[in-house]
């Protein structure tokens, strides 16, 4: 499904990510773990098309970001951080222009449109324009936009990033949905209890590099440590080993 | 539905919401005209009323009959004040503007002579022409009864004074001074607004798309680049189209029908045919077209409104400067104008308005502009879809400093011992637009003077405070170190062949471009030296000044900053900046002489990394031409325009030119600007 194979990205002498190697099938939620830095986003925007890969490859159910990036685009929904939305559009405008982008028409253009508006509960702003909609309310247009074309893979970055608890929960209540409708997410964070709640295996990367890749329990297990948090503070601070995957 | 469509769509909807473009589309075309019409109108009623109202003094000195007296107190526009004092007293008074001028009267003439008289006036000073030509009115007129009388005394007819009567009348239709006056403005603003039209949209859709991060999730959507582009080039283009229509029809409106009144009080007749606002509109489209493909090409890069913005300065400039030629007068539009970008069209624009546009010119215009847009296109479509623009630039160049600007100024001049490619290029824009306007007023005001203060103040001392306030190294920049004797042997071989092959260029250039007789007449005038001194002067004037003053800008701040290029690039460049900066002033004929100097002085400045040969070499060429225009004997054998030059000068000036580049093969060039950063790092 989705599949890093031996990923390095250099920005001229700097490497944000190197030979990452990982794969998220079908129905099976990753979690990208990492401070600051450490390359989270790279990865993702390079499996997004976004970024060329300087060496090795990222793909989406054999279709490779690099040589066949149409494809890509097609299979997954990318939600950058930064939320990039349309000031001037509504959020209905919003989602029925990437919907067109993807492809889709007329009634079953709209037929769609309806059901993530009512998802979404984006009823509840139907005439504002994206500017003056609040972060809670964006990163809900923000999925709605990504996932118009209802996609096989999710690629999130940082999804719950500014949000509060009970909007952090319609995000969380929405991954563990589309878990089980089969589809491959993938998601970077800092945050442990989205890591507990939701992952179902957690690949931590320090400086571009993945230095462990488990289940939680696994991650638990193989530090010794009592929680998750301490758990990644010992595997990411600036002594520690790093261990073979 | 195609994508570029979907996208062209949004960008339509998104881009009709925002206010500033709607601003810049609609408010400013429509409201210029009116605007500057009702402005420039009271400017000119309060002038006019001013003077008017007061009638201008004059004075009459000697012993004047009193039918003259009756004469000049009859004319409404003056009044006679008595003065004290004579003629001296009365140039004094006129110089310090108490009197406007004063006739003086010579003793009267024995029967059937002619009494002299002569009038005082000041030429620079309105009132003064003013009352000049209300007293020889008066003058005439009595004059015209002087003589009536002695034909009646003898029995002779008034008309036996007169045996021909000549009235002119001018050709020029009333339609065609309308036009010629406004349509040496108003192609400038069409240009103008539409690049502006153009500009936001462009700024907005490219840069401010970056800046609130949509473009990352747009080209996460399986659309191909090139759709995104041209979904968005068409909006671009379409508002700068727009923009044009709308100014164009605001235009019209004020100027042609009567919606308002003014344009009698103005005296002036203004109307634009039919067939040629469609052509001007025709024109446009390209022109929003390549403008559009530009401002987005280059707003791309940036990763801001802000950033955009600044990028974006520079080709407003490049703009301006061209849509700009038509308002000088004494240009005019031929083949080889139509081929420039944005001044083809505003040419075309100037003719169409004065109602005498040529077909084939217009062709050349449109065919060319429809060119330059495809080309821009090209450019804006490659410059999309690469990652640095999507992200910024890449790797070290990512590291932006935080301190304040003005230490990142200070460092960048530490960290840049010669200006950059674009701080060269800004610079040399900014010069030659200060040289246009105020140097043509000083030239106009102060003549010879002019031209020496021009020099002096307006490329000298700017080259010297852009290199020190850039805290550039000026020895470096400037190339100011003392040519050996290699290097000084070498600029004479290249001078001396290079200067009579500019004759040549000229030469053979004059079959096709026709040369302008009237201004060569003009030089004739300038360049006559009847003593020595005035020739030491011309030459000081004309060779010694441009020899330093022009070679400090071009060879120096120009050179500096663009040695980074590669070599070719920079030397071609300098010819073409040279050559465009005498053609923007005089004629297009001294075009490719001047750009051809420009190249081989800049080959031997970087050769011998010393302005001062170059120096010596643009003072040898104009030096040359001043004695050549001085010296009658060498004039006939040399300027008469049916004789060709003597051809045996060309193969030896070939022969003294390839010499002079052998001898200046053997040194060291200046090196690059980059690699000169990169010294300074390690060092
Ligand atoms: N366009 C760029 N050019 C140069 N360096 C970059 C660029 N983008 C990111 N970097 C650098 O690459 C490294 C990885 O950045 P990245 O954004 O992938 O980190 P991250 O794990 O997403 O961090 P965060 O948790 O803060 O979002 C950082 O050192 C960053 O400064
Ligand atoms: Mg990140």
């Amino acid at each position: 499904m989705i599949r890093f194979q031996g990923l390095t990205k250099r920005y001229g002498s700097l490497t944000a990510v190197r030979d990452l190697t990982l794969e998220v099938r079908p129905g099976e939620v990753y979690a990208l773990l990492g401070p600051n830095g450490a390359g989270k986003t790279t990865a993702l925007r390079c499996l997004a098309t976004l970024l060329q890969p300087t060496e090795g490859t990222a793909s989406v159910s054999g279709a490779d970001a690099l040589h066949n990036p149409l494809e890509v685009r097609r299979r997954i929904a990318f939600l950058a951080a930064s939320m990039g939305l349309y000031e001037r559009l509504t959020a209905r405008e919003l989602v029925e222009y990437f919907g067109r982008l993807h492809g889709l028409d007329g009634e079953h253009l709209q037929a769609r449109v309806d059901e993530l508006v009512a998802l979404f509960g984006l009823g509840e702003f139907r005439n504002r324009v994206c500017g003056r909609l609040s972060t809670g309310q964006r990163q809900r247009v923000s999925l709605a936009r990504a996932l118009v074309h209802d996609p096989e893979a999710l690629i999130l970055d940082e999804p719950t990033l500014g949000l509060d608890v009970l909007s952090g929960q319609t995000i969380y209540d929405f991954i563990s949905w589309e878990r089980s409708r089969k589809k491959a997410i993938l998601f970077s964070t800092h945050q442990m209890e989205e890591v507990e709640l939701l992952a179902d295996r957690v690949g931590v990367l320090r400086r571009g590099e993945l230095v462990a890749e488990g289940t939680p329990e696994d991650l638990l297990e193989r530090t010794g440590e009592p929680n998750l948090a301490r758990a990644f503070l010992s595997l990411v601070s600036e002594n520690a080993p790093v261990e073979a995957t | 539905m195609s994508p570029w469509w979907i996208v062209f769509k949004k960008e339509i909807r998104e881009t009709l919401r925002d206010r500033r473009t709607l601003q810049m589309m609609i408010a400013v075309p429509v409201l210029l005209y009116p605007v500057i019409l009702i402005a420039s109108e009271q400017i000119l009623l309060f002038g006019r009323r001013s003077l008017e109202a007061e009638r201008q003094p004059v004075a009459v000195l000697g012993e004047a009959p009193p039918d003259l007296m009756r004469l000049i107190e009859a004319r409404e526009r003056i009044r006679v004040v008595t003065l004290e004092g004579g003629e001296e007293r009365a140039i004094d008074a006129i110089r310090q503007d108490s009197l406007a001028a004063a006739v003086v009267l010579g003793p009267p003439a024995a029967e059937d002579q002619t009494r002299q008289a002569m009038i005082l006036f000041d030429a620079i000073s309105d009132r003064s022409t003013r009352g000049r030509r209300e007293l020889a009115t008066a003058m005439d007129q009595w004059a015209d009864t002087l003589l009536a009388q002695r034909l009646g005394e003898r029995g002779l007819p008034a008309s036996f004074a007169r045996p021909v009567a000549v009235a002119d009348s001018s050709v020029a239709r009333p339609e065609e001074v309308g036009g010629y006056t406004l349509g040496r403005i108003l192609p400038l603003l069409l240009v103008v607004i539409t690049l502006l039209g153009t500009f936001y949209p462009a700024i907005d859709l490219a840069a401010g798309e970056k800046e609130r991060g949509t473009l990352e999730t747009l080209l996460t959507a399986p659309v191909p680049p090139a759709s995104v582009v041209a979904g968005k080039f068409v909006t671009v283009a379409l508002i700068g189209v727009l923009a044009a229509a709308l100014n164009l029809g605001s235009m019209l409106m004020t100027f042609q029908t009567g919606v308002l009144q003014f344009v009698g009080s103005f005296g002036l007749d203004f109307q634009i045919p039919l067939s040629a606002v469609v052509i001007i509109f025709a024109t446009l489209v390209p022109l929003a077209v390549l403008f559009g493909a530009v401002c987005l090409g280059i707003a791309v890069h940036s990763s801001s409104f802000k950033e955009a913005q600044n990028a974006l300065t520079p080709v407003y400039m490049l703009v301006l400067l061209p849509a700009m030629l038509p308002m000088f007068p004494g240009i005019d539009f031929k083949p080889s104008l139509a081929l420039v970008p944005v001044a083809g069209v505003s040419f075309l624009f100037r003719d169409l308005m004065a109602g005498d546009a040529d077909f084939v010119l217009g062709t050349l215009v449109l065919l060319s502009t429809v060119t330059y847009a495809a080309m821009a296109l090209v450019f804006a479509a490659g410059a999309f879809g690469s990652e640095d623009v999507l992200f910024g630039a890449s790797g070290d160049d990512a590291e932006v400093s935080t301190e304040s600007l003005w230490t990142r100024v200070r460092k960048r001049s530490f960290r840049h011992r010669t200006p950059t490619v674009r701080a060269a290029l800004t610079f040399v824009v900014a010069v030659a637009v200060l040289f246009f306007w105020m140097g043509v007023t000083l030239q106009v005001r102060y003549r010879e003077l002019g031209v020496l203060l021009s020099e002096i103040l307006l490329l000298l001392i700017p080259a010297l405070v852009f290199v020190r306030l850039g805290g550039y190294a000026a020895r470096e920049t400037l190339s100011l170190r003392l040519p050996t004797g290699r290097a000084v042997g070498g600029a004479l071989l290249m001078a001396l062949g290079a200067t009579p092959l500019a004759w040549g260029i000229g030469w053979i250039q004059s079959f096709f471009l026709p040369i302008p007789w009237e201004m060569l007449e003009g030089f004739e005038q300038l360049l006559t030296a009847e003593t020595t001194t005035r020739l030491l002067w011309l030459i000081l004037l004309l060779a010694v000044t441009p020899a330093i003053c022009e070679e400090f800008v071009f060879r120096g701040v120009l050179l500096g900053g663009t040695r980074s290029m590669k070599t070719w690039q920079f030397v071609l460049l300098n010819g073409a900046i040279f050559g465009a900066f005498h053609l923007s002033f005089e004629t297009v004929i001294r075009f490719l002489p001047t750009a051809w100097l420009g190249i081989v002085i800049s080959w031997t400045v970087w050769r011998t990394r010393s302005l001062w040969a170059g120096s010596l070499m643009h003072l040898i060429n104009n030096g040359s031409i001043v004695l050549l225009g001085t010296s009658p004997a060498l004039k006939e054998k040399f300027s008469d325009p049916n004789t060709p030059l003597p051809v045996w000068i060309f193969p030896l000036a070939g022969l003294s030119l390839w010499a002079g580049t052998r001898v200046l093969s053997k040194l060291r060039p200046a090196r690059g600007a980059e690699d000169l950063a990169a010294l300074w790092k390690e060092g």
